[in-house]
């Protein structure tokens, strides 16, 4: 019998499903018009459908980002996704993370940049419009036959995002979706991953999408140049694209440094993670590809070298979506998505781009034409050359590495991920850095074309001497434990001095010109910064008690910390002062603390509050706080930490119950504190006690007093009403005592009370790992440098067509 | 022979050697038997925690020593030394990889990496924290 469901919104599945499928055929459309509009560029009908076509994709991939914003901002749970990714108590700056927190939404996400994109090429409607837009259009097919959900035969192919709850694999056969009212029964959405609900989650994704998705432009032109033969024109108008590409792409890994460094408890920004490296590695073929751009422009040589590098990068920002997505990297790492059973499809999408891009470049590769002779050694297109190779190195060690779980499964071996990851990369990559940024400076001293020997060796020996000088100062200063660190140290400082030497002289310090030279400065100070801060960082919490087993074995980054308690760190004093509970965080107050000579005392610098999240689906997750000067900054984390149970503390936390007799004026010592019964007095708030006329309250007034004189007052109650006695406990939960007051005994002039305290073994701990990052501040500095200088770079290249 | 011939040799030399040193770097996956085998070698092994049996972490000793015994692939029991702190969230892990290697009878850890119910993707099989109420009319 065929059950009638309830209250459910069905149009808007079928609505979605409809755009999927519209969104899904004008992509196919609009690239198939576009291809015989370029076959037959007379026929004007096919160029007009094509357009069209394209333009109806985007509207259909745009509202169907709407729509899914609709169905999670409306909580239509129905829907398996809207469920799963949404809940009702989810603030409303968090709704968007949940749109691309799963790979459906994400894949919609990247999509819709493509769109974007797309669009705005089509606006610009000159000759490159129609084959860059067909490339577009296809790897769009692609996209989509991701979201799709359909099956051919026993064939799933992509994974709906309008699936509904009831009919998900997941839910399918569970009882309660039989229920016509199944939907009533559905109190909330599983919503966000809390550990998500971040405001890096709102922007950080939306910008390394945009990145992914602008690296398909600059192939898109290097496949159009090759279906349309113009081999060597696209550079020009290519050049923005890439370097945008190289911005958004940029800013994105950036943004996710920081992330990992904020917020995670990775103890760094950058941790050479798979998920990190298979976006970092694209980045890398792109800014070689640019700079062989260069070359192609001022000397019209190398045109195959940038297509390769370009299509290298496109395909390698595919690599790193199987990678992520197909759930090949499994145990190592932390952030991946979840499989979806896709692995097979973003195969063959990945497979489909490599063997399209290797075709028309082998095919076309003959053909390309391009100045033969010699590069002589001092000619800018030389370095840049070289630099391009190194640069490539460098990819190729990292994708090495960051593949070691597609080679395991491809030829069954079963290697591990090398055992110190950090150590191994920086063991290619910091010489490699070294290299280019050293590079960075011949190539900007240099002319295109041949250079005179004795005017390059002028112009750069300024900078070469003061680099020097300076490197050796700083080293000195910081000291180093390796060779390859000093050389990355004189390479950086030198690549910051000879551009801004070269900005100031031979640039005049134009800005509109100099983005290539702030971008370097930018990039060496991200590197200065890095070494700094990752050479020269300082435990500060390091346990010296404990024995040291060896460098094999750093055993003593942690420190145990109790409540109250004050602990020497670096130049600081750290006091623990508590736990306190908000919302579903619970914040740890450590106090840092410099001696004050001239005062002899301590007096308070800032206060950190690291959390632990509680999170029951998930596992508990501790979030580090730092606190950031300009030299240094304070990286906090509590690494295990007893948490409150909240207010039903448990009887055997204290010490056994004790009757005591006290007279006023009397005093008692428990482990901790001196108690000292003052006084006794009639309460004045009667009413709130409802008491009646004959009814009697008193209080005893007791000063509980801590071994350092400090004092607080505690009134314990005893009310006398109906003639029953009726005793009110008093605690103090800081100082863990307990005081109930019992009776009154009028002969003895005594009163009896009953006293526990809390056994001082369950005093509030945490264990905590402070870390001092040096000149931190750099990376960031470097960073805005960076990307300042390639927005530049852009603005320059728009303004010059 | 041109000189970006030989650059471009000297670069294929560099990365041949760079896939060489990174194959001598890696660790490998192994169990306790292995492992015991070659004391000193450092090798990944994939297990479960041994639920019956102490944990011992006791921060007001020390505040970076953590111990437990774990059962690898094949059944094998031992004892796993961890000089760090306690991982949060240690007993939820189903599945944990240690790096480290055999020191007499204990496996010393360096590294704890702990496959969790899905700490970073929402999909696990977690079906009876499904919230609806299930009483039946």
């Amino acid at each position: 019998m065929e059950i009638v469901y309830e209250g459910e919104s069905l149009i808007y599945g079928v609505f979605g499903n409809l755009l999927l499928a519209a969104a899904f055929s004008f992509a196919l459309l609009s690239f198939f018009s576009f291809l015989i509009s370029i076959k037959n560029p007379l026929d004007v009908a096919w160029k007009k459908i094509a357009r069209t076509s394209f333009i109806l994709h985007s509207v259909s991939v745009i509202v169907i980002f709407a729509l899914l914003y609709f169905l999670i901002s409306g909580r239509y749970y129905e829907y398996y996704y809207v469920w799963q990714h949404s809940s009702d108590n989810l603030p409303a700056q968090y709704l968007f993370a949940c749109i691309w927190e799963g790979q459906e939404g994400s894949f919609i996400l990247w999509a819709f940049w493509h769109c974007i994109l797309g669009l705005f090429i089509l606006k610009q409607n000159n000759e490159w419009s129609a084959p860059v837009i067909m490339v577009v259009s296809i790897v769009q097919a692609f996209i989509l036959s991701m979201i799709l959900g359909v099956f051919v035969g026993d064939l799933k192919i992509g994974s709906n995002p309008f699936t509904l709850l009831r009919e998900h694999p997941d839910m399918a056969n569970l009882p309660f979706v039989q229920l016509p009212d199944y939907l009533n029964r559905i109190e909330d959405g599983r919503g966000l991953n809390p550990l998500l609900q971040n405001y890096w989650m709102v922007i950080h994704p939306p910008m390394l999408f945009l990145g992914f998705a602008s690296t398909l432009i600059p192939f898109a032109f290097a496949m159009a140049a090759l279906v349309t033969k113009k081999y060597t024109e696209w550079v020009k108008p290519a050049l923005s694209f890439t370097l945008f590409a190289v911005l958004s792409l940029g800013t994105g890994l950036l943004m996710g440094a920081a992330w990992a460094y904020e917020a995670l408890s990775f103890g760094g920004f950058w941790a050479w993670d798979p998920v990190e490296n298979a976006s970092l590695v694209p980045w890398i073929t792109l800014v070689a590809g640019l700079h062989v751009m260069f070359i192609n422009k001022s000397r019209q040589k190398a045109f195959a070298a940038s297509i390769i590098l370009l299509s290298a990068s496109f395909i390698l920002v595919l690599y790193s979506t199987f990678l992520t997505r197909s759930g090949i990297l499994g145990d190592s790492s932390v952030h991946s998505f979840t499989d979806l059973g896709l692995m097979g499809q973003l195969l063959f999408f990945l497979i489909a781009f490599i063997v399209i891009a290797a075709t028309l470049i082998i095919y076309h590769i003959k053909k390309i034409p391009g100045v033969k002779e010699e590069d002589p050694i001092l000619s800018r297109e030389f370095w840049l050359y070289l630099g391009m190779l190194i640069l490539l190195v460098s990819a190729i060690q990292i994708s090495f590495s960051t593949s070691i779980p597609v080679i395991n499964k491809v030829f069954g071996t079963n290697m591990a991920p090398p055992v110190e990851v950090e150590a191994h990369y920086n063991s290619w990559q910091v010489p490699i850095a070294s290299l280019i940024l050293i590079m960075m400076c011949i190539a900007i001293y240099l002319r295109f074309k041949k250079d005179d020997k004795k005017r390059f060796f002028k112009s750069i020996s300024l900078s070469f001497f003061l680099s020097l000088i300076i490197s050796i100062a700083l080293g000195i200063y910081f000291v180093f434990s390796t060779v390859p660190m000093y050389l990355l140290l004189f390479a950086s400082v030198f690549a910051i001095i000879a551009n801004f030497i070269y900005f100031i002289n031979k640039l005049k310090a134009k800005f509109k010109i100099s983005g290539a030279t702030i971008s370097h400065i930018g990039f060496a100070l991200i590197m200065l910064g890095s070494l700094i801060a990752n050479a020269k960082k300082d435990v500060i919490s390091e346990n010296v008690l404990n024995v040291d087993l060896g460098k094999d074995f750093p055993n003593n980054e942690n420190i145990m910390i109790r409540k109250g308690d004050t602990l020497s760190m670096g130049s600081y004093y750290v006091t623990y002062t508590g736990q306190r509970k908000e919302g579903v965080n619970v914040f740890f107050t450590i106090d840092y603390f410099r001696y004050n000579y001239e005062r002899s005392t301590l007096s308070k610098v800032f206060t950190l509050e690291p959390f632990v999240q509680l999170n029951e689906r998930m596992g508990n997750v501790a979030e580090p706080a730092t606190k950031h000067f300009i030299n240094y900054d304070l990286y906090t984390h509590v690494t295990y930490a007893e948490l409150d149970k909240g207010d039903d503390e448990k009887d055997e936390d204290f010490t056994k119950m004790e009757e005591v007799k006290l007279s006023i004026g009397d005093t008692l010592s428990t482990s901790r504190h001196l108690l000292v019964l003052s006084h006794l007095n009639s309460t004045q708030d009667r009413e709130s006690l409802g008491l009646a006329e004959n009814d009697l309250a008193v209080e005893a007034s007791f000063y509980v007093i801590d071994q350092f004189g400090k004092s607080k007052e505690m009134k314990p109650m005893l009310i006398i009403k109906n003639n029953t006695l009726l005793s009110k406990t008093e605690e103090l939960d800081e100082e863990g005592i307990r005081i109930k007051f019992l009776n009154i005994l009028p002969k003895e002039n005594q009163l009896v009370f009953n006293i526990q305290e809390r056994k001082s073994n369950k005093r509030d701990f945490i264990i905590m790992k402070a870390v001092l990052f040096p000149y931190m501040s750099l990376v960031w500095a470097g960073s805005f440098v960076l990307v300042f200088g390639l927005i530049i770079s852009i603005r320059n290249r728009m303004s010059s067509k | 022979m041109k000189k970006t011939h030989i650059i471009a040799l000297i670069v294929v030399a560099v990365a041949f050697a760079i896939i060489l040193s990174s194959l001598s770097n890696t660790s490998t996956y192994a169990n306790f038997s292995t492992s015991a085998k070659n004391p000193g070698k450092t090798y990944h092994v994939v297990g479960k925690l041994n639920k019956d049996r102490d944990m011992i972490y006791a921060p007001e000793v020390n505040a970076n020593l953590f111990t437990f015994f774990m059962i690898d692939n094949e059944g094998k029991e031992s004892k796993v030394v961890y000089n760090n702190s306690k991982p949060q969230d240690f007993e939820r892990a189903e599945q944990i990889v240690i790096v480290g290697k055999m020191v007499e009878d204990e496996f010393i850890a360096s590294e704890i990496l702990m496959k969790c119910p899905s700490k970073y993707n929402g999909n696990e099989q977690d079906q009876n924290n499904l919230s609806y109420s299930n009483e039946s009319q």
